[in-house]
């Protein structure tokens, strides 16, 4: 890991390294070794932190000790109780066996466990003399080890075939794997180490057996500390000394073993102290060179709390290195590859990126290089946050922008540097003056990563702070890096990469209302004055012209499907915004995006709603409501406008998503400045579904089957009704509400008033770049729309009405009056014509009357009615007895409901005749007759409403009308 | 409501011992199928039930009040009321028993007529006959034979006729409803049709001598005011809206219909199943017979074949008799009236012409 200590590596452990160090040892694992190493004064050292393989094992040799303990005695009962407590310590450290292995002393003792007992149940006489409970334990325990040795037959065996082997194994083994585990530090050093402590171990292991009772106490503190260890960590010595059975020979053959060796290890063993502390005075000595050798003057600082920062710093190159290309190179390459790691400093890597620069720029490396170390550095800043959802810091995210200017204007100065994604690391040229440089990296990605990132900035800023404000500030920058490249990759990218950077481009124009090209709209140029050069150059400027030239690029040359959407979906939104309403309408005709859209990705679909939205609204610019109701129905329709544009979270469905998907959708929020108001945006659809519906509904007034326009203004429209106390209107939906009911009056100055004031121009229209027009357009339709609600609703007290009239009332010119009329009786809405020469319209009633109409309701629901019961007749006929039988099921039940109307007869002069002997189909048809009959009489009870005056024409012409009216209901 | 209904019957039993006995004499004496034969109503208690309307009920809220008289011979007399006190959300627990005996008990302190002889309700547009009605109805007349019950217009009233009725309920339908069976079958037996339900009491309204000197001195004192409301021709208003309500009923009597076919269809397809399982059962048998083995045993078919629960027929009857016939009399009665009254202005625009 660090250059430091792998230089130390030989020289492993000295003094310099004690203090926390040691802390940190365990226990268990120092077999020895740790002594000879000590001085005196570390020697009681406290040892706090174990493994937790150490304290595991520990548990289990002190209950194998006991065990034994308890063999040597023949107490068989204690021996049980400790073999089950051994048992469920060995399950409890299962997992660290699993990782480990079987341990060998745990072996050992199952397998001397399962002789002695064996021993034990041989021998007849001593069973015979042991007590009650022994012999009982004696079996038990017999028993149970077979069945639990079972599971480690194999290893059992294995050890009965070379018990002192797998003990020698067993414990260098422990020793080693604590001392790899004890000095996590020094990890990388592991080979040597571990072949230092083999050595090391042999020694401990042959002096404790030996020396250990013989040996004076000056002999160090590290063989008392050794006696120690050994005492805790396997079948202790002195226990062994005293051993008689079983494990003598394993025992003996061990301390034969090193017996002859004894001597010279020992001798070794000091002679290799001698030689650690010549190494550590070496090291000494050496540090302070090392620290002059530090390039960058950073001091050596001792580790502190573990802070990797510092201690990398020093790392650049050795004073006196030639810097040159490969070893920038190489050094960048080992930065590299600690990104990703666990425990990298993300931080201190970008400052050593950067440090790295610096030298490569003081060293003339060369451009290339510089671009190599930039594209990386720009990487580690986007790498710096490890969660997806965070977003960059405000100094790294002027860093980032800062970098990504400073690379651009390399790549702009030195046409001779080609950067690509293709490019590979062996192919790269980054010194050779001679040929083009190439260095690997896309700056297009970086580019379009940052533009990710300003995204997330900005979704995760109060959008009401001014923190937001100073963010938005950022966007020019954003801006002019976008273009910047844009610029650079037309000269030199793809047509793919053109096409990117092309909806980098239009996704930062479309949803900005080009003032100034409004503004020259507005002011109509002066005179041909202007040059050519002068427009081409106002052009370049406008952004309709940018969003064509951009957009039409990437239809013609986009190959993936998603690129070109985004960019339609753009471009309508850019025209919509305008008001540029019949090219963003054929657009999105002829684009058929509506058939898919709903295969796209959701951010895609957000974008398609966000332009639907903004299309409906362009429509209702122009005076278009109903296009605009269309456009707004399915967004606004499902009351969850928030949400589909992508603004906001609804609340409600918090519990039906998990956390993980809220994550999702957040990311997919749309920054506040791109926002649609959702309020203006309901209105737009309230007020165009009120200059549908009202006139609508006045027309249809009467009508049982009429359906609805628009759910969601009924649905205003009953809230308003159901409010015990109507005050004037507050909210924009009540001001609505109020409107149209002043419109279903057809007073159109009420409605007028509703939909135009102060609040609302606050509230909403102001909101609009060209207001005043709106508003002009908003008052026609109103008044168009009353006179339309007016006629419809009034027409039938009228004989005749002066348009002149009606184009007082509604303060509109006669000619627009005429043309409504004209198109209402056209479209055979209004039952009436005109008469030329009087400017009047006439009336011609033929539309029924409230009551003619429910007579013809009722005469067809009596029919269904008749219908049904003749069924029910149809299904008895005499098998099944019931409730209707001979009485209801008889035609004349039906006509015995129609009774109270048959004494309007004489009115006719044919009186019906009604005999039992009709069938019942001859019946029916003459209920209908009947229920027309109905509807005459009503028409001529309708009349004496208006007045006396108007009776005798009444009386007049309605038997005769009527009649004509009741034989088209027969028929 | 209708079990403040019922309390009220209950309570009224009790109170009413001493009537019961004169009523039963009367019964003989009738003919029969009805114990009154006519009502006889005290201006006072016409006036009362107004005043209780107009200050209390308003739109399709109805008013409600208990009658008071006696039965003299076969008329049933009713010499004054007291409505119901309006029924509000707080007081839940009001006792409407204890209120009413109360009242009669004050009543009877100040020597008026304290005998419980029906109830009176308003109704909106004639929409009156309801199972509520029904059943309080039911149980006052199982209380107390001779009660009715008054029901007041007070939309015809203003258009310048009283509309006051009585109804009591037919002796065939007080022998169904004490079933409580309103099967078909059971309908069919008690040969009720809607024709059959409700009886009209004729009302003759009495005032005492001294009342009619009065009225007689008042009017020579005050000029006659101008009864307008009778010549009104303006009332499509009143024709649609009863038009309205009674196509509501034709729909609610279309789907009970509907409902009834339906029960129909599947009696007969389970009668049909049950057929064909007894025949194959039957024919089964017959072959173990020849062959000597024991017949099958004997199952349960109401278990395999549940019956349907056929719908209870009394309230389509109310719908579509009593209601629609009294829409259709309503609608009647007004178009007769309407019609002679356009035909007067017909000929009074002549004459001034």
């Amino acid at each position: 890991m660090s250059r430091f200590f792998t230089t130390g590596s030989d020289s492993e452990s000295e003094s310099s390294l004690s203090g926390e160090e040691l802390v940190t040892k365990p226990v268990g694992g120092n077999y020895g070794k740790q002594p000879l190493l000590l001085s005196e004064d570390e020697e009681d050292t406290k040892r706090v932190v174990r493994s937790a393989k150490d304290k595991r094992f520990e548990e289990l040799t002190n209950l194998i000790r006991t065990i034994r303990n308890a063999m040597k005695i023949r107490d068989v009962t204690k021996c049980l109780e400790e073999f089950e407590l051994l048992g469920k310590a060995y399950g409890k450290a299962k997992s660290i066996v699993d990782k480990e292995g079987v341990p060998r002393f745990y072996i050992r003792i199952l397998a001397d466990l399962e002789d002695y007992l064996n021993e034990l149940w041989e021998d007849k006489e001593g069973k015979k003399k042991m007590n009650k409970n022994n012999a009982k334990a004696l079996s038990t325990l017999r028993q149970k080890i077979r069945k639990y040795n079972r599971d480690f037959e194999s290893h059992i065996t294995n050890y009965k075939q070379n018990p002192e082997q797998s003990a020698d194994e067993d414990a260098e083994k422990n020793e080693e794997d604590s001392e790899g585990s004890s000095d996590e530090d020094e990890d990388d050093d592991g080979v040597t180490a571990a072949a230092f402590l083999k050595k090391k171990s042999e020694v401990p292991s042959g002096e404790s057996r030996k020396f250990l009772k013989k040996e004076d106490e000056d002999e160090d503190s590290e063989d008392s500390e050794d006696s120690e260890a050994w005492d805790t960590s396997s079948t202790s010595s002195d226990s062994d000394s005293e051993e008689e059975e079983g494990k003598q020979t394993v025992l003996a053959s061990r301390f034969l073993k090193k017996a002859p060796t004894t001597e010279e290890d020992k001798k070794a063993a000091e002679k290799k102290r001698e030689d650690k502390a010549k190494k550590k005075h070496d090291r000494k000595s050496r540090r302070p060179d090392e620290e002059e050798e530090d390039n960058e003057g950073g001091e050596w600082e001792r580790v502190r709390g573990g802070v990797p920062l510092v201690k990398e710093k020093p790392k650049m190159f050795a004073k006196g290195t030639e810097i040159t290309h490969a070893v920038v190179i190489k050094k960048l390459n080992e930065i590299l590859q600690a990104r990703g790691k666990k425990g990298t400093d993300r931080a201190a890597q970008i400052e050593l990126l950067q440090l790295l620069v610096q030298i490569a720029s003081e060293n003339n490396l060369g451009e290339g290089v510089i671009v190599k170390i930039k594209f990386n550095i720009i990487a580690s800043l986007y790498d710096y946050n490890p969660n997806l959802a965070t977003y960059m810091k405000p100094e790294m995210w002027q860093k980032c922008l800062d970098c990504i200017n400073e690379l651009m204007d390399i790549l702009f100065a030195n046409p001779n540097i080609f950067v690509g994604e293709n490019i590979l690391e062996e192919s790269e040229n980054l010194h050779n003056a001679d040929q083009p440089l190439r260095v690997r990296g896309c700056i297009l990605t970086l580019v379009e990563r940052m533009d990710e990132e300003f995204t997330k900035i900005m979704q995760n800023t109060d959008p009401h702070s001014q923190e937001y404000v100073e963010h938005l500030k950022d966007e020019a920058q954003v801006c002019a890096i976008i273009e910047r490249v844009q610029r650079y990759l037309e000269e030199k990218g793809t047509t793919e990469e053109i096409c990117r950077v092309y909806l980098r481009r239009i996704l930062h124009t479309y949803y900005k209302f080009d003032y100034k090209a409004h503004q020259r709209q507005l002011t109509p140029p002066e005179g041909s004055s202007k040059s050519e050069q002068d427009q081409a150059e106002n052009e370049g400027e406008d952004s309709a012209v940018l969003m064509e030239r951009l957009c039409k690029y990437i239809y013609a040359k986009d190959r993936t499907d998603r690129i070109r959407t985004c960019a339609i979906l753009c471009h309508i939104y850019h025209h919509a915004l305008h008001s540029r309403w019949y090219q963003a309408r054929d657009l999105m005709l002829m684009s058929h995006l509506q058939d898919n859209i709903q295969h796209a990705d959701p951010p895609v679909q957000i974008l398609y709603n966000r332009t639907m939205v903004q299309l409906g609204i362009c429509a209702f610019r122009q005076g278009l409501t109903k296009d605009a109701h269309n456009a707004l129905l399915d967004i606004q329709s499902s009351g969850r406008a928030k949400e589909l544009l992508g603004q906001g979270l609804l609340l409600r469905s918090l519990q039906e998503r998990n956390q993980e998907q809220e994550k999702v959708e957040r990311r997919r929020q749309v920054p506040f400045h791109l926002h649609i108001n959702l309020e203006l945006l309901e209105c737009v659809y309230l007020v165009s579904a009120m200059l549908l519906e009202i006139p609508y509904m006045a027309a249809h007034e009467s009508d049982a089957r009429r359906r609805m326009i628009s759910k969601q203004f009924h649905h205003q429209l009953r809230v308003g009704e159901r409010q015990p106390l109507l005050g004037p209107p507050e909210s924009m939906r009540e001001h609505v509400v109020a409107a149209s009911k002043a419109m279903k009056m057809g007073d159109w100055k009420t409605c007028h008033s509703f939909i135009i004031n102060e609040k609302m121009n606050g509230k909403v229209w102001d909101l609009f770049p060209e207001a005043d027009k709106v508003r002009t357009m908003l008052v026609r339709k109103i008044q168009e729309e009353s006179l339309r609600t007016y006629l419809f609703t009034y027409s039938s007290v009228y004989d005749s009405i002066s348009m002149e009239t009606l184009s007082d009332m509604f303060e509109l010119d006669l000619p627009t009056v005429h043309s409504i009329i004209s198109k209402m009786i056209i479209n055979e809405e209004l039952m009436a014509s005109l008469d030329q020469p009087t400017q009047t319209v006439v009336m011609h009633r033929t539309e029924p009357t409230a009551q003619q109409n429910l007579a013809l309701q009722l005469a067809e629901k009596l029919g269904s009615l008749v219908e049904n019961n003749e069924r029910v007749f149809d299904h008895k006929q005499g098998t099944y007895g019931g409730y209707f039988r001979g009485e209801c099921s008889h035609p004349l039940f039906a006509l015995r409901i129609l009774a109270p109307f048959l004494p309007l007869h004489w009115l006719s002069p044919p009186p019906l005749p009604i005999s039992l002997l009709q069938t019942r189909k001859t019946a029916t048809g003459k209920m209908r007759a009947t229920c027309a009959e109905v509807a005459t009489a009503s028409s001529s009870l309708r009349r004496p409403t208006d007045g006396l005056i108007s009776v005798p024409s009444a009386l007049d012409h309605s038997p005769f009308r009527s009649n004509h009216t009741a034989l088209k209901v027969c028929h | 409501m209708a079990s403040r209904k019922e309390g009220t019957g209950s309570s009224a039993a009790s109170s009413s011992s001493t009537t019961g006995a004169a009523g039963k004499g009367k019964g003989k004496g009738g003919s029969g199928d009805s114990a009154v034969k006519q009502v006889q109503i005290d201006g006072l208690v016409v006036l009362k039930i107004i005043k209780h309307y107009q200050e209390e009920g308003q739109g399709t809220e109805v008013v409600q009040g208990v009658l008071l008289g006696l039965v003299v011979e076969d008329r049933l007399e009713i010499t004054n009321c007291f409505p119901f006190p309006q029924h509000t959300e707080d007081d839940a627990d009001f006792d409407e028993v204890q209120y009413q005996m109360e009242m009669m008990r004050s009543l009877r302190h100040v020597n008026i007529d304290h005998l419980h002889v029906g109830w009176y309700q308003s109704t909106y547009y004639g929409s009156f006959v309801t199972r509520a009605l029904l059943d309080s109805q039911f149980s006052y007349q199982h209380a107390i034979e001779e009660s009715v019950v008054l029901i007041y217009d007070p939309i015809k009233t203003a258009q310048g006729s009283l509309s006051l009725k009585a109804y009591r309920l037919t002796p065939k339908l007080m022998e169904v409803c004490k079933e409580k069976d309103f099967s078909p079958e059971a309908l069919k037996k008690g040969n009720i049709t809607f024709e059959h339900m409700f009886e009209e009491v004729p009302i003759v309204i009495k005032n005492s001598h001294l009342i009619n000197v009065l009225m007689w001195e008042l009017e020579k004192k005050s000029a006659v005011a101008d009864k307008h409301e009778l010549l009104s021709l303006a009332s499509s208003n009143h024709l649609g809206k009863t038009l309205q309500l009674l196509m509501d009923r034709v729909d609610e009597m279309s789907q009970d219909i509907v409902k009834y076919n339906t029960y129909m269809r599947n009696t007969s397809k389970q009668q049909q199943q049950k057929h064909q399982y007894q025949q194959r059962r039957q024919q089964e048998n017959m072959q173990r017979q020849s062959r000597g083995e024991p017949p099958l045993p004997e199952e349960d078919l109401s278990k395999l074949f549940k019956p349907h629960q056929p719908p209870a027929r009394m309230d389509s009857l109310l719908i579509a008799g009593s209601q629609i016939n009294t829409y259709c009399q309503n609608i009647k009665e007004f178009t007769a009236q309407n019609l002679g009254k356009l035909f007067m202005a017909q000929a009074l625009q002549e004459y001034n012409n």
